[in-house]
C-alpha cells in the first residue's frame, strides 16, 4: 500500500493553500482528503478529526488538515504557511517537500506531440538542431 | 563602500551579447553600458560546455554545470535507444534556480523570458516563460492571468521572432527589433507595476541578429562585402538595446545592483563539417540506402550492425558510440569502448580544413568537462575549428565540408565567452575582471541579497 500522511497546515492562507494543494495532489494521482472547517463540524470535535486523519493516513491517504486544533498522530508533516506566499506557491513548496520524502513524483506535464513538433521545427529553423 | 545597502538585484540578460562589441576592440559607443562598467566591474564571462542557450542559461541561474543538470543541448537522448529524444524545457531542470531559492527565502521575484522556463512553475512573484513556449500555448505565465495583463499592456507579448530562415533581411530586422522592444516594454511594465527584490529578463534579439546577419557586419566573415546596406546593423541594434537598458536602470535606485550578462558570445561561421558524412567516410557509420540528396540523419535508415558511431548536428557535434549492451544493436564491445573513443578523438582532432590546413577541432569527453554526468550524455562533445565551423548532421553531400547551411542562411557560430557587467553600487569604479565563469552569477546574486548559497553550487560569488 502507498504511504499516507497527515499534512497539518497553519497560517492565514492555510485554507486556500489546502484547496490548491489538494487539486495538485489529485492531478498527481494521489488519494486526498481534506479536513477543513466543514469536515470538522461534521466530525464534531478536533479529537475526532485528528483520529480520522490518522486512520486515513494509515491507509495510504494524504490528509490535508487546514483547521486549527487538529493534532493527528502517526505519519504527519506540519507546515506553517508563509503569509507572503501565494497559495499556488505555498502548495508548490509543500509538493517539493513531499517529493523529497518520496511521497510524490513531480513529473510535470510536457509538450503535446503537436507542440513538441512545433518546438522541434522552431529549434531547427533557429539552427540549434537539424 | 560595501554592498550591505543592496536590497534588490536587476539582471538584464542579453542572449549572445558578444564581448568585442561591448568591451572592444569594436565597441559600439554604448553609453549606458559603459556607465555601468565605469561604476562597477566587468569582464568576459566564460560559458559552459557547450556554449549554447540551452544549457547555458540554466547553468548560469542554477550555478551548476550541464553534467549536474543532466542535459547537454536543446534535444537530448531520453535513454540509450536510438530515437527517444526530449526537448530540455523547464521540466528538465531539476535543480533549483536562483529565483526558486530566493522565492523560498521570502524574496519577491520577477522572471521574464529566461530560456527553459516553460512550462511555468510557481514562484514567489511573476514569471513569463522564455522562447521554448509553443506559439499555441495559452498558459505560459505564472500566475496565468499575467498573460492577459501583458497582452493588454503591450498589445501582444512576442515569444520569439518568426520566419527566421529568410533572405528578406529587412523584414527580419524589423521583427527582431520588435521582439527586443516588446521584451523591454514587458520588463518596464512589470518593474513599475510589481513589487520585486529580484528581477531578471532575457532578451533574445541579439542572438537572432548575429546568426542572421553576421556576414554583413564583420569584415572577418568570408562573405563580407564592404558597403552593404546592413553593415552597421549590429551597431544600431546594440545602441537601441543600450537605450532600453538605460531606461530600465533609470527606474531603479541606489539600493539596486544591476547585472548585465550573456550566456555566450558569437563569431563568424566559416562553414560546416558534415560529421556523419565523415563518419561514413571513416567506415564508422553505415546506411542501408545512401541518399542521393541532402537528408537529415534522423530520416535515414542506419545499418546499426555496421555502425560504431553517429552524430547529431548543430553549432557543435554530439557523437554517440554504438556500445554493445548499452544501445539496442550495439557493436563496440564495452572493453574496447575507451580505446575506440580515444581513437575517435585523435581522428577528429587530426581532421584538416578544406584547404588541408589544421582545423584545430576539439573533442571532449563529458567526464573531463563536468563534475558528474547525469542523464544520457554524448560520448564526445566536439567543437569543429574552435567553433568557427558548425556541425552538419545531414548526409548526402559530396564533401565533408559545406559552405551552405542545411537549415538555411546562418552566418555566426557561438563563442566561449559572453559578457559580465555589474554595478553593485559599491564604488568599484571600472574594475576589469578576468576568469569569470557563468556559474559564478547565481552565487553573486544570492550574496548581494544576503541569501545563503547552497553548498553544491559550483560557482563563486563575484565581488
Amino acid at each position: 500500500m502507498r504511504q499516507g500522511l497527515s499534512l497539518r497546515l497553519t497560517g492565514e492562507q492555510a485554507a486556500d493553500t489546502a484547496k490548491v494543494l489538494g487539486a495538485r495532489l489529485i492531478e498527481l494521482g494521489k488519494n486526498v482528503e481534506q479536513i477543513d472547517a466543514d469536515a470538522l463540524e461534521h466530525l464534531g470535535n478536533t479529537v475526532a478529526a485528528a483520529c480520522a486523519c490518522a486512520l486515513l493516513a494509515r491507509n495510504g491517504v494524504i490528509v490535508i488538515a487546514s483547521c486549527e486544533g487538529v493534532e493527528p498522530e502517526g505519519a504527519r508533516m506540519d507546515v506553517a504557511i508563509d503569509p507572503n506566499d501565494t497559495p499556488d506557491f505555498a502548495a508548490e513548496k509543500i509538493l517539493d517537500q513531499l517529493a523529497e520524502r518520496g511521497l510524490v513524483d513531480l513529473e510535470s506535464t510536457d509538450y503535446s506531440p503537436e507542440e513538441e513538433e512545433q518546438i522541434r521545427q522552431r529549434l531547427a529553423d533557429l539552427g540549434y538542431i537539424e | 563602500m560595501g554592498t550591505s545597502h543592496i536590497r534588490r538585484v536587476l539582471v538584464i540578460g542579453l542572449d549572445c551579447a558578444t564581448p568585442q562589441f561591448v568591451f572592444g576592440p569594436q565597441d559600439f559607443d554604448l553609453p549606458h553600458l559603459r556607465a555601468l562598467m565605469n561604476a562597477g566591474c566587468w569582464g568576459p564571462l566564460r560559458s559552459c560546455h557547450p556554449p549554447i542557450t540551452v544549457p547555458a542559461w540554466a547553468a548560469m541561474t542554477s550555478g551548476k554545470d550541464p553534467g549536474a543538470l543532466g542535459f547537454y543541448g536543446f534535444r537530448n537522448r531520453k535513454d540509450h535507444s536510438y530515437d527517444a529524444l526530449f526537448t530540455a524545457n523547464a521540466t528538465a531542470v531539476r535543480e533549483k534556480r536562483v529565483w526558486d531559492i530566493l522565492s523560498r527565502a521570502g524574496k519577491k521575484v520577477a522572471v521574464l523570458g529566461v530560456p527553459q522556463t516553460y512550462p511555468p512553475k510557481p514562484v514567489n512573484g511573476w514569471l513569463v516563460s522564455g522562447f521554448l513556449a509553443p506559439e499555441s500555448a495559452t498558459d505560459f505565465t505564472y500566475p496565468k492571468a499575467l498573460k492577459q495583463e501583458l497582452d493588454a499592456a503591450l498589445g501582444r507579448y512576442i515569444i520569439d521572432v518568426k520566419d527566421f530562415r529568410t533572405e528578406d533581411k529587412d523584414g527580419l530586422i524589423e521583427r527582431i527589433f520588435a521582439l527586443m522592444h516588446n521584451r523591454f516594454d514587458a520588463a518596464r511594465h512589470l518593474m513599475d507595476g510589481k513589487p520585486w527584490d529580484f528581477f531578471m529578463l532575457v532578451e533574445m534579439g541579439m542572438d537572432r541578429l548575429h546568426h542572421a546577419l553576421w556576414r554583413f557586419c564583420d569584415p572577418r566573415h568570408p562573405q563580407f562585402e564592404p558597403g552593404n546596406p546592413y553593415e552597421n546593423i549590429f551597431r544600431d541594434f546594440y545602441q537601441a538595446v543600450d537605450e532600453r537598458i538605460g531606461d530600465l536602470v533609470s527606474r531603479v535606485g541606489d539600493d539596486t545592483a544591476v547585472l548585465v550578462v550573456s550566456d555566450h558570445g558569437a563569431k563568424p561561421m566559416v562553414g560546416g563539417i558534415c560529421v556523419n558524412q565523415w563518419l561514413m567516410q571513416e567506415g564508422l557509420l553505415a546506411l542501408h540506402n545512401a541518399p542521393d540528396k541532402q537528408t537529415r540523419i534522423e530520416d535515414c535508415r542506419i545499418d546499426w550492425a555496421k555502425t560504431k558511431a553517429w552524430s547529431t548536428g548543430g553549432y557543435y557535434a554530439r557523437i554517440f558510440i554504438n556500445v554493445q549492451g548499452r544501445e539496442p544493436e550495439g557493436v563496440v564491445r564495452p572493453e574496447d569502448y575507451e580505446a575506440f573513443r580515444d581513437d575517435l578523438v585523435r581522428r577528429i582532432e587530426a581532421m584538416p580544413d578544406h584547404e588541408g590546413r589544421p582545423l584545430g577541432s576539439k573533442a571532449h569527453k563529458p567526464r573531463d568537462l563536468y563534475r558528474k554526468v547525469n542523464g544520457v550524455a554524448p560520448d564526445l562533445i566536439v567543437y569543429f575549428g574552435d567553433l568557427n565551423w558548425r556541425s552538419v548532421g545531414s548526409v548526402g553531400y559530396n564533401s565533408i565540408y559545406t559552405f551552405e547551411n542545411d537549415t538555411g542562411p546562418d552566418d555566426a557560430n557561438h563563442d566561449h565567452h559572453g559578457i559580465f557587467i555589474m554595478d553593485n553600487r559599491s564604488g568599484q569604479k571600472g574594475v576589469q575582471l578576468e576568469g569569470l565563469n557563468l556559474m559564478d552569477v547565481a552565487p553573486t546574486i544570492l550574496g548581494l541579497l544576503g541569501v545563503e548559497t547552497p553548498p553544491d553550487m559550483q560557482g563563486r560569488p563575484i565581488t
